[in-house]
């Protein structure tokens, strides 16, 4: 067996199995357990990443195991699994550093790290998955750990919030699986290497549509989401920011963007839909006092703007959509991470009862402005690059009106970010005593977060050049 | 008869016979006699099956027709679970302890019958024995709930047999055999069906009371429900399935529904089974009893079987014997669990329970894996199941049964989150403050049986051999 081959049976057995692992290293001490489960998120980022060499190399690792009925489960690295896995590793790794200060103070903690660490698994046995049915396994995989994770804390409430995640999602997925059994019966296959350039029904793309919006938190199924922000906030950010609701936008990519071509009418359908979720939740953006479902709502919005890239039919926006993709994961997972950090020291999540929190936590401050610029697409940052590529690769499609709504989005981001900032920072303080800033490692790993963004937009010719590659030699019906 | 497995059949009945006089002074002893009775049949069907050299070759090895040896497999196992469980469960001073242990031990052996049996009579004559021994297992809570449920049970039964003896007499008549072989040669035949039909729908109609498939569900949540905690886990786990649905599964492949044979019956068959699998989940919605809402997630899954069944192609009856058998284990852990409630907490009311979790982290957790695999979420062995009832539908051009059986998921779902959320999260309630996790023994059956839902799932490729050279034996 060749190294990338063990490499990539690796970075999803490690993270699945080792999951299972950790409540034997809480037996040894706290300090095991923790060290174990950063360790096991850094060598899942570092064995997807192993994976660059190959395919830039124009070559692709596989590895199967016979399953009956053609459910064979196949792992597959190419360039696109391979952005996506290790992009979502590296965020996930930060996530898990940030973790070991941001829960030691709480109930449960061996079953947040396993429930972290397996849902970093599924998120890697999603991504290399090259047989649809395998998809979806991981698919539910991952949501019963964010099932788990939301509902971290354990009233009523959360459990509540936390079971309407995972019905929404399992619904949505199950509306997948029909579309995936009409696909199995009208190709006999579920191999996604062999079905490439395929065409789809109608039937099937719609119910493959339908799950994926569910996941991807769009139009109609975005309420969970919000709601879902109970959770601790290093959650929020790796589920609902940087990982999970990029499955749904990964899973287009990866159906809709590079196997199958999808017809003209259902692209469309999908920008009008995109562009609706992308106003409305920035109009809830700009209304909501709770900051973190004013982040939710960006997410929302913001992956709308993904979809859009997706959905256009041309190369230079499906470029802007794969940059959008790793722009958004750094960008948006620092904002919720410095929204962690501000909740826990300021006791309340009301933006109102905040205000003037910059000379206290100035360094969360300084992250959460360069964050919220990459987010906005303010140049130099790396946000600028991906929002420029995908809104000049829709003025390509020429669809008028779908330009117009997401222009709109757009403006209403910037809007939001800086009334957001703000109220947080700046103004009067509103009755609180100057909450102190972060631990070290947390402020580091959002400063972290920040930076590398700063540095994606100066860097951005080898990302871009990365994404143009993969567009090149996998995109299927791109003008 | 198939008489290779005929020792499983007369070994428990045998302990069942001495236990009464051997135990009669030392009540501990019947505990010992019914568990090493019935561990040593695992054992024995382990080797039968479970071989490195059987298993690479494909279990074509296997003697039968490898279905009975499945279900005695699933018998021994339910029944060693409950058996080992209520030995640390049941009351120290329990007066009727042996005629308990016996009771199981005959009902073994009753449903080894019924799984090996060749013709409708001795089907008959077992289904009859089963029903006697689980309408007095039903009793053995001597409360008022125990005796209603096994009344319930009694009369709402007793019509079904009743039926089912009329069908074989109509049969006898017409067929002029009852032996299973001549059925099948009769159908395989080209001849007009009439009156055999008429038959095997009365009988039909007899073993779907018996199996609890709705609208004739009613005995269904009294029984469980008033029945000591592991006599319905037994009940729900293994027997109501072998005495109704595994008689469902045998008479669909016998009259050939797979070719559109007796499509009248095979098509009322499958409606119930939809039918029941939407009430069943629909009503457990509602429910506040923790017992109770097994009992209707119980009707629920019943149906999806019964569903498979009705249609009756290979792949079909692939999915309905491998979810019969996903059944047993996933239910007897949740009723298992509900039983461990109830002896720590003193209550399955889920209004008054909550919070759980921390005292009891094993029930909570074995619970889960339970609910999920019921619920078809992967990699768990409940969802291949599901997945092969529903391709088989789909095959075979019903996309509307197939899409409701698939979104009814949904609503096992939620129904169990709903569970999960009342019993072990939230604030700890009055009732949950002084509920410690149930002792190591009364764990080990429950974690053992969740350890087998995760290894079906994860074995699904060996299984599914298996499954298939029964499909391919029985329908051939």
């Amino acid at each position: 067996m060749d190294l990338p081959v063990k490499m990539l049976i690796l970075a999803v057995a490690v993270p699945v199995l080792g999951a299972f692992l950790i409540p034997i290293a809480a037996r040894v001490s706290t300090t095991a357990r923790n060290a174990f489960a950063v360790l096991l998120g850094l060598f899942t980022f570092l064995a997807a990443a192993s994976l660059f060499s190959t395919v830039l190399g124009g070559q692709t690792a596989s590895w199967g195991l016979s399953f009956p009925r053609g459910f064979d489960l196949i792992l597959h690295a190419d360039l696109l699994s391979v952005f996506m896995a290790s992009v979502s590793a590296f965020v996930s790794m930060i996530i898990l550093i940030y973790s070991v200060d941001y829960i030691s103070h709480y109930e449960n903690q061996t079953e947040y790290y396993l429930m972290v660490v397996l849902f970093l698994g599924s998120m890697m046995g999603l991504v290399f998955s090259a047989n649809l049915m395998w998809m979806y396994v991981f698919w539910e995989m991952t949501g019963f750990a964010s099932w788990r994770l939301v509902g971290f804390f354990r009233s009523d409430r959360d459990v509540a919030k936390a079971n309407k995640t995972i019905l929404v999602t399992v619904f949505g997925a199950l509306c997948m699986l029909i579309g995936i059994i009409i696909v199995y019966f009208d190709y006999g296959t579920l191999d996604l290497r062999m079905l490439h350039g395929q065409a789809i029904s109608y039937a099937a793309a719609a119910f493959i549509l339908v799950g994926i919006l569910s996941k991807s938190a769009t139009l109609p199924f975005s309420t969970w989401l919000p709601d879902a922000g109970v959770a601790p906030s290093t959650v929020t950010s790796l589920l609902h920011a940087a990982v999970l609701v990029k499955i749904g936008v990964y899973a287009y990519a990866r159906i809709f963007g590079v196997t199958f071509a999808a017809p003209d009418a259902f692209s469309n359908a999908v920008l009008y839909i995109a562009g609706a979720s992308a106003l409305v939740s920035a109009g809830a953006a700009l209304i909501d006092t709770d900051i973190k479902r004013i982040i939710a709502y960006s997410t929302i919005s913001q992956l709308a703007f993904i979809f859009l890239g997706l959905a256009s039919g041309n190369k230079t926006a499906f470029i802007g959509a794969i940059l959008y993709i790793l722009m958004h994961s750094v960008a948006k997972g620092g904002l919720f991470l410095c929204a962690g950090i501000i909740e826990q020291n300021a006791h309340t999540k009301d933006i109102n009862k905040m205000g003037g929190l910059f000379s206290s936590m100035p360094v969360t401050g300084v992250a959460f402005a360069l964050c919220s610029l990459s987010v906005m697409g303010i140049p130099p940052f790396g946000g600028f690059f991906s929002k420029f590529l995908v809104f000049s690769g829709a003025a390509q499609n020429g669809n008028l009106t779908v330009l117009l709504m997401f222009l709109a989005g757009a403006v209403m981001t910037l809007l939001y970010l800086v009334r957001l900032f703000y109220k947080i920072f700046l103004g009067e303080p509103a009755g609180h005593n100057n909450p102190k800033e972060g631990s070290f490692t947390m402020v580091a790993s959002v400063m972290a977060l920040a930076l590398i963004g700063l540095a994606l937009g100066a860097l951005i010719y080898y990302p871009s050049a990365y994404a143009e590659l993969l567009t090149n030699s996998l995109g299927v019906n791109l003008q | 008869m198939d008489k290779g497995l005929l020792a499983y059949l007369l070994i428990p009945l045998l302990s069942a016979v001495i236990i009464p006089f051997a135990a009669k002074n030392r009540p501990k002893l019947a505990d010992i006699l019914a568990n090493v009775t019935l561990l040593a049949g695992l054992a024995n069907l382990a080797w039968l099956a479970l071989r490195p050299s059987i298993i690479r070759g494909e279990f074509a090895d296997i003697p039968g027709d490898g279905l009975s040896l499945l279900l005695v497999a699933a018998i021994y196992l339910v029944a060693f679970c409950v058996t080992f469980f209520s030995a640390w469960f049941l009351d120290e001073h329990l007066p009727n302890r042996q005629a308990y242990y016996s009771l199981i031990l005959v009902s073994v052996a009753a449903m080894c019958g019924v799984v090996t049996t060749t013709d409708f009579f001795t089907l008959y004559v077992f289904i009859e024995v089963l029903a006697v021994t689980s309408f007095a297992l039903i009793t053995t809570d001597e409360s008022s709930g125990g005796i209603e449920g096994a009344l319930k049970y009694f009369f709402l039964t007793f019509p079904a047999s009743a039926l089912i003896i009329v069908g074989i007499a109509v049969m006898m008549m017409s067929l002029g055999g009852l032996s299973f072989e001549s059925l099948r040669i009769f159908m395989a035949a080209d001849a007009p069906a009439g009156t055999v039909t008429f038959a095997a729908a009365l009988m039909m109609l007899g073993f779907l009371i018996k199996a609890g498939v709705a609208p004739f569900h009613a005995w269904t949540p009294d029984a469980y429900q008033g029945a000591y905690a592991p006599v319905s886990a037994y009940l729900a786990g293994i027997v109501t399935k072998i005495s109704g649905v595994y008689a469902i599964i045998k008479l669909a492949t016998l009259l050939r529904f797979f070719d559109g044979r007796a499509q009248a019956v095979s098509e009322m068959v499958m409606f119930l089974g939809m039918f029941s699998i939407a009430l069943g989940a629909l009503a457990a919605l509602k429910q506040t009893n923790f017992k109770r809402m097994l009992a209707f997630s119980s009707i629920s899954q019943v149906g999806y079987i019964v569903l498979a069944a009705g249609l009756g192609t290979p792949l079909a009856i692939m999915g309905a014997v491998f979810h019969l058998l996903n059944h047993a284990t996933f239910k007897t852990v949740l009723f298992l669990n509900s039983a461990s409630v109830e002896k720590s907490a003193g209550t399955t009311d889920m209004d008054k329970l909550g919070g759980l979790e921390h005292s009891m982290p094993w029930t909570s957790w074995t619970s889960i894996v339970a609910l999920l695999s019921t619920a078809g979420v992967p990699p768990l062995s409940g969802f291949w199941s599901k997945l092969l009832i529903i391709l088989a539908l789909w095959e075979s051009g019903l996309k509307t049964y197939a899409v409701l059986a698939l979104l009814f998921s949904i609503v096992t779902l939620a129904y169990f989150m709903m569970m999960q959320k009342k019993v072990f999260f939230g604030k700890k309630t009055a009732a949950a403050e002084s509920s410690p996790e149930v002792s190591a023994p009364l764990l080990a059956p429950v974690v053992l049986m969740s350890a087998l839902i995760v290894a079906l799932g994860l074995l699904f490729p060996y299984f599914y051999t298996y499954v298939k050279m029964v499909a391919e034996r029985i329908i051939l």
